[in-house]
């Protein structure tokens, strides 16, 4: 008995130094070239131009980000950015768990029809000139709740939520109910903190795509006060890319170059993303297990 | 689920959709097609005067908000904060706000009916262009009503070139040069064989005209400079870099047949013999297979560190800027122009340059609130005060007039140029507010361009050759031919880069039999037709026999 033990043992340790080590490798194999980019997002044109460093940059330089942030409304930019995740996650959030609420209850009325309608929403859409005129006619152009309003419903999120919300236990509601609670008090009280791992998911999923975004910006938006900081970024980059066109009398003193300006932007965007990633995980991985449940 | 949801449910769906596309096909009132629109009247503003710019007579008091949508992201959408376009502004007392997007935004613009008072766009083969009557004002009607000046800027030729078929011309083109520029010889050449000057040194100089020289002076630069790439070109990407067009230019290929119609140049039997020859400088190992692959900023990189030690060059004033560094760090090793390959049948250089067609088109749109404005914006920034603002600036202040009568910077002007790009865009913008702006003007001072590349102007002089018969000459795009010539575009780009890394004769010869085949089998003789007409009405709008 005691040598299928160590027999067990020595099993399992084999395993897990092979998978220690290859994990090392894949670990290796994703970290090199973030840290590539981070240090040659910290060198100087020249340097870059040259290349050829991967650990260490030759020369150290701030002028990257110096030319993303020398742009003084890029402040503006963040807080515009800032602002639209924020309203636009929550509001998500909140009218996607209202309309999975609903859809999850078996006696509503005409349900089947809501969720069929929900389906074919997901396979084909209007098209990028019929949505324009959409928002166009709601009087959306160069307003802020452009970011917000046509962001508030994704029926794939309704529908991770409304399985998730299948699970809760009927009982839990009955017994809620007979104790006086409403509707709105159930939902707030009782499903939203026992759904908080699936929310947390499709928090974090529309917070990436809010941040991300800049189609909504460049389709619908001409103010440049309303510019998110991925629009101004994607404009520091096209503008870094013509300098070479425009500035045709030719300046010798070019500390940037492209690429240079292109890997500050990279950092610069993802940082937050990196930032907020390690404290939403935990709710994540629960998230995505439940929300795969079907009934 | 679909099964529950059962045969009621999907009748009341399609009906549902149904109503939807009903309901939202009937929707658009009316499209803005108003062509009959009256030009509104300027009575009580300024009488109209042949002999000066409306600008300068017009007294409408408040300022005009004007809205100009630029088809490039990257345009810089300030207006009124450096010194050009405050003068711009104070002039025409007027106020542009810029919008800025790509083909899509464009689309959505057209397609959403707000469209803003002027419009400029690149492409002047698309349908965009081609539909201007439906969109956009004449010039001719605008000139005539409200600024006849503009008649005595506006460049003649390049009007006849832009008319659409009701006679009329509805968009005016910077970059346009015409057969009198070309003529004045004020025009520098973009295209170069460049060479380092210390490699040139180091191998004796030799001429590189032939096949045979250039193999063996590439051979030589290999054993004397091993850590350099002995022959580069522009990135490949989707085009051919600057081995197609460039280099047929470069050995003086023939535009025409002998009868002035369409003639294939990828096939003309000199350059394929320089296309052989590069297939055999690939052979030796004499091209970097990076070359192929890289992308236009990794050359640039490249061309920065000096990398090659001769290159074909194409669009030498957007590289001035790197060869400039590679110049102020390199004393002495400098690139410069050599006459590089020839033609093997003794045919003359005929390089190109931004032909009439220009680069960006500037409309005027019908639904411009104050379109006598928007005319005189044109004649003020056509008219040579205009000219000089966007270049150079203001005289006295940013400028000064020498005794050669060139214009030069003021030296903290240059200082801050060469030195501080950052600020020299933010407060002055010369040069970059480039709507109407000419290559003509920049014959005007001897600062136009980077002192990297004035070598190679010089060595250009006498080289260039309009083609402007060849310019616009593609079918109409959404037709069976132009999407036949989009797919033999790219199979000639791979077929030239394939033609080029054969690894033996038999390869080359199978590769290009190959391209032919392609060719027949896709409509080639109807689009060979369609270029000859075309460019048979080219001739006719230039007058050209």
């Amino acid at each position: 008995m005691n040598r299928t033990v160590a027999k067990e043992d020595l099993d399992s340790r084999i395993f897990n130094t092979i998978n220690i080590i290859l994990l090392c490798i894949c670990t290796v194999i994703i970290v090199v070239p973030l840290w590539n980019v981070v240090i040659s997002s910290l060198s100087s044109g020249k340097a870059l131009a040259e290349g050829g460093f991967i650990f260490w940059s030759t020369d150290f330089s701030l002028e990257n980000y110096r030319a993303v942030f020398n742009d003084e409304t890029i402040g503006l930019a963040f807080l515009v950015s800032i602002a639209k995740t924020f309203i636009g996650v929550i509001t998500h959030v909140f009218f996607c768990a209202m309309i999975g609420y609903g859809l999850s209850k078996k006696y509503i009325r005409g349900r089947k029809l809501y969720v069929a309608m929900g389906v074919i929403t997901m396979f084909f859409s209007g098209g990028m000139i019929p949505t324009y005129l959409l928002i166009k006619s709601l009087g959306l152009l160069n307003s802020f709740w452009v970011y917000i309003i046509p962001a508030l419903f994704s029926y794939y999120d309704v529908v991770i939520l409304m399985n998730f919300f299948r699970n809760v236990p009927d009982s839990l509601e009955e017994s809620a109910k007979i104790d006086g609670a409403g509707d709105w008090r159930i939902f707030l009280k009782i499903f939203i903190p026992l759904s908080m791992p699936a929310m947390a998911t499709i928090a974090l999923f529309n917070g990436v795509g809010q941040w991300n975004d800049f189609m909504t910006t460049k389709l619908y938006i001409t103010d440049q006060a309303l510019y998110p900081l991925q629009m101004k970024l994607y404009e520091i980059i096209v503008q870094s890319q013509t300098q070479s066109m425009q500035n045709i009398g030719g300046s010798a003193i070019i500390e940037t170059t492209t690429k240079g300006v292109q890997l500050a932007t990279i950092v610069i965007t993802t940082l937050p993303i990196v930032v907020m990633y390690p404290i939403l995980q935990r709710y994540f991985i629960s998230g995505m297990m439940m929300g795969a449940v079907k009934e | 689920m679909i099964k529950a949801f059962g045969k009621k449910g999907l009748i009341l769906c399609t009906a549902l959709m149904a109503v939807v596309l009903v309901v939202t096909g009937c929707g658009s009132k009316g499209s803005s097609d108003n062509s009959s629109k009256e030009l509104s009247s300027i009575e009580g503003r300024y009488t109209i005067d042949p002999e000066t710019p409306a600008w300068k007579i017009d007294t409408k008091e408040e300022t005009t908000d004007l809205t100009w949508y630029v088809n490039a992201d990257w345009w810089n959408t300030d207006f009124g904060k450096d010194l050009v376009t405050k003068k711009i502004k104070e002039d025409l007392n007027i106020n542009i706000k810029f919008i800025t997007g790509d083909d899509t935004k464009l689309n959505t613009i057209f397609a959403g009916g707000e469209m803003p008072d002027m419009l400029t766009i690149f492409d002047s083969n698309s349908p965009v262009v081609q539909k201007a009557a439906t969109w956009a004002l004449p010039l001719n009607d605008l000139a005539d009503k409200y600024d006849p000046y503009f008649n005595k800027v506006a460049a003649k030729d390049t009007m006849n070139w832009f008319q659409l078929a009701d006679g009329k011309t509805y968009g005016y083109p910077n970059y346009s040069n015409t057969q009198n520029d070309f003529d004045s010889g004020n025009i520098p050449a973009k295209t170069a064989f460049v060479i380092r000057k210390d490699v040139y040194e180091a191998i004796g100089k030799p001429t590189i005209g032939t096949p045979e020289e250039f193999k063996s002076a590439m051979q030589q630069i290999k054993k004397q400079f091993p850590e350099m790439i002995p022959f580069g070109f522009n990135s490949i990407g989707s085009g051919t870099g600057s081995l197609g067009d460039a280099l047929q230019d470069f050995i003086g290929v023939p535009m025409e047949t002998e009868n002035g119609e369409f003639y294939n140049r990828n096939l003309d039997e000199d350059y394929l013999t320089w296309v052989k020859t590069l297939n055999e400088v690939y052979r030796n190992g004499d091209i970097s297979d990076d070359s192929f692959a890289d992308d236009g900023t990794a050359f640039e990189e490249k061309l920065k560190s000096g990398k090659y030690a001769t290159m074909l060059l194409d669009g030498t004033p957007q590289q001035s800027g790197n060869l400039q560094i590679f110049m102020t760090e390199n004393p002495g090793k400098e690139y410069i122009a050599i006459d590089g390959p020839q033609s093997t049948v003794g045919n003359a250089p005929t390089l190109n340059q931004s032909g009439i067609t220009g680069w960006m088109i500037t409309y005027v749109t019908k639904k411009a609130k104050d379109p006598a404005k928007a005319i005189q914006i044109y004649t003020y920034l056509l008219s040579e005060e205009g000219q000089k603002l966007m270049n150079y600036g203001i005289e006295g202040e940013t400028y000064k007039v020498n005794e050669e009568g060139k214009i030069e910077f003021l030296p903290e002007i240059k200082d801050l140029q060469l030195n501080n790009a950052d600020k020299f865009k933010k407060d002055y913008r010369m040069g970059e507010f480039m709507f109407f702006g000419h290559d003509r003007d920049k014959a005007l001072s001897n600062d136009a361009f980077a002192e990297s590349i004035k070598q190679m102007q010089e060595w250009g002089k006498g080289k260039l050759k309009p083609h402007f018969i060849l310019e616009n000459i593609n079918p109409a795009q959404g037709t069976p031919e132009a999407r036949s010539l989009s797919a033999i575009d790219t199979n000639w780009n791979t077929t030239l880069v394939s033609m080029i890394r054969s690894k033996d004769d038999a390869t080359f010869e199978s590769t290009l039999a190959a391209y032919k085949t392609f060719l027949t089998d896709n409509n080639w003789d109807k689009i060979v037709e369609i270029r000859s007409e075309k460019m048979k009405n080219n001739k006719e709008k230039l007058g050209l026999k």
